[in-house]
């Protein structure tokens, strides 16, 4: 795997600082309706149905993005020595997570119909990301618990 | 495929970490090689040959299970 398409090291913290608040935020607004006011924005005046203003609030969108891009800077950040080790147990976890993701989407599919399949999409757009974060972990921790010669 | 990275070393008196820091990997990844749980790539293994002064097929043998 090339590194030219990696973060800086830095990134991985930078990457969940913006995450964690965005999970919050993201449950926030799917189970307690919570909305920031601030991200409301209205457009269009005259121009929606029945010509009233269309007034949509931002909350979702942003948590949704920050949860993206925390994921991303967290999984894709160099290593302090980014090898061409570490390279192949990254593209190991990528083979793991797409198979993961997918076998959890089709079970999901079986057992879960009508509204409730509308969460289902939701998580999904996140759990092949996840599922790698913690498959490289677990692949790069295994690998440091090597015994010194 | 089997190596002699350890008796190599040994003989050079270079401990894993040392090596790596010659190559520019981690300690990982050499105790990997060494412990067969990772073939290194061409440019890595000629690395490794040249820090101990011979040559690759010296330093990594193929197996029949190869």
């Amino acid at each position: 795997m090339k590194t030219q398409w990696l973060f800086p090291h830095r990134f991985r913290l930078v990457g969940w600082l913006i995450l964690l608040p965005s999970i919050a935020l993201g449950l926030a607004y799917m189970y307690a309706d919570f909305q920031l006011e601030f991200l409301t924005i209205s457009f269009a005046k005259g121009k929606g149905f029945l010509g009233g203003e269309l007034t949509i609030n931002l909350t979702d969108e942003v948590a949704a993005l920050g949860v993206i891009a925390g994921l991303l800077m967290i999984g894709f950040s160099k290593e302090l020595i980014e090898d061409e080790m570490v390279g192949h147990m990254r593209l190991e976890a990528l083979q793991w997570s797409i198979y993961v993701n997918y076998i959890i989407l089709a079970i999901a599919i079986l057992f879960v119909h009508g509204e409730r399949f509308f969460d289902v999409l939701i998580y999904n757009m996140f759990t092949m990301l996840i599922v790698f974060v913690i498959r490289f972990n677990m692949l790069l921790y295994k690998n440091s618990r090597v015994l010194a010669l | 495929m089997k190596n002699r990275i350890k008796v190599e070393r040994a003989e050079k008196n270079i401990s894993q970490a040392e090596l790596a820091d010659q190559i520019g990997v981690s300690r990982q990844t050499i105790n990997s090689i060494e412990t067969g749980r990772y073939v290194p790539s061409t440019i890595l293994a000629l690395k490794m040959a040249r820090v101990f002064d011979r040559r690759v097929e010296d330093i990594f043998q193929l197996e029949e299970t190869d």
